[in-house]
């Protein structure tokens, strides 16, 4: 990826939390904001080799990688903790992290529903409740979110997964009343078809199917959902709270 | 947990800190805050300075004060149905927050008092009675853990 020349988005000097960030979008949005001159603290399950190949791939930038899992409010605590302890402010949390578990609702079992709920949905509570406190006592801050256009429009097998970024959606919209009054904002990116790891099997299954009801024709990439990621943390999205941005190539007008 | 235990010496030494960080959260004149000044009624503090502030008394003291936990703790030993009905705080209630909040002013306590207008009695010295709860909390913590 090119690194982007943009000058003075207001995000340079600021701190940034990417959650999931060693792949995928997640590593792309990482990428993006450190090119901005951000430093970014991305999180990771358990792929540490991952995660520390995005630094390596980032070198003179300010990355740095710790292993969180979301779904765990305390650990959530202790990394927002220790991160203001060393910097007194975060300026940016993007919820990236999630799993995708597809199967017809009457094939899933117990723990496809949990998995992808306790990491989409509780995740991204257990975050935003670690570092919303202390973006609330600087009065500034935003939140990004990724959804998913299943937030939206779901297609088969993707009842867990759909459901997940619908409480998303609707997450991003209630926070963003509740933390406007301290000059926070609150988005969501939600993207169509990606060309990622995690939505292989999706695009293998569908083939062609898929790109026909994309009205631009291609799948998209990474780097197009954090571009759609780096706008609504800079400057330029200080006056937008409570939307999600919709990053499909035009894939829910269909 | 009694408050009867609470001096005002004690609450005296963290007032001065309580009330710069109040002053903070706030975006008020320290003079303002009070220890008898209602957070609601007199400094204009809206729901969400309540968690701004606990969140600054948590750093300043250096004690964690667990979140939503406030009414809960105020209700003591009362079960939720013993301490309010439809909303409404019952007798019993009433005369438990009077003690937990000895130092609410008893003509603040409106009659009927409905559980969310709790926060509304909420003052400085509130606060201050809150921190040194946690301090106390904190050191018996402390204390019994293994050396």
């Amino acid at each position: 990826m090119n690194e982007p020349k943009i000058i003075d988005s207001g995000l340079s000097g600021g701190i940034a939390i990417v959650t999931g960030g060693s792949r995928g979008i997640g590593r792309a949005i990482v990428e993006i904001l450190a090119a901005s001159g951000m430093e970014v603290i991305f999180t990771f399950r358990d792929n540490s080799a991952a995660a520390n190949e995005v630094i390596a791939a980032n070198p003179g930038k300010k990355i740095s990688a710790e292993q969180v899992d979301a779904r765990d409010s305390a650990a959530c605590a202790a990394f927002a903790e220790k991160i203001i302890d060393r910097t007194e402010k975060i300026d940016l949390l993007v919820n990236n992290a999630g799993v995708i578990r597809d199967n017809l609702l009457a094939m899933l079992d117990d723990d496809d529903i949990k998995a992808v709920l306790d990491t989409n949905v509780t995740g991204t509570f257990n975050m935003t409740r670690a570092v919303a406190p202390y973006m609330i006592s600087k009065r500034r801050g935003k939140i990004v979110n990724i959804s998913s256009v299943s937030g939206e429009k779901g297609g088969r097998g993707q009842t867990n997964y759909a459901a997940s970024k619908g409480a998303i959606n609707a997450l991003t919209k209630a926070l963003a009343v509740e933390l406007a009054p301290r000059g926070i904002t609150v988005n969501a990116v939600a993207p169509g078809v990606i060309e990622t790891e995690m939505s292989r099997t999706v695009r293998e299954l569908a083939g062609d199917q898929i790109q026909s009801r994309i009205l631009l024709k291609r799948i998209g990439k990474p780097e197009d959902i954090a571009n759609a990621v780096w706008f609504l943390s800079s400057k330029f999205a200080d006056y937008i709270t409570g939307e999600i941005l919709h990053v499909d190539g035009g894939f829910k007008m269909e | 947990m009694s408050n009867e235990n609470i001096t005002k010496e004690e609450i005296a030494t963290i007032f001065p800190k309580v009330a710069e960080t109040m002053a903070d959260a706030l975006g008020c004149d320290k003079e303002k805050v009070k220890l008898d000044a209602s957070l609601i009624g007199d400094l204009g503090a809206e729901s969400i300075d309540f968690l701004d502030i606990i969140f600054r008394l948590e750093r300043a003291f250096k004690v964690k004060i667990p979140r939503g936990k406030i009414v809960e703790e105020a209700r003591g030993q009362l079960s939720e149905s013993e301490f309010e009905k439809g909303g409404v705080v019952t007798d019993a209630g009433v005369a438990r927050l009077k003690s937990f909040l000895s130092e609410v002013p008893p003509e603040r306590f409106k009659t009927p008092l409905k559980s969310a207008e709790i926060p509304k009695l909420f003052t400085t010295e509130t606060f201050c009675k809150m921190v040194i709860r946690q301090q106390r909390a904190t050191a018996a913590d402390g204390g019994a853990k293994p050396a």
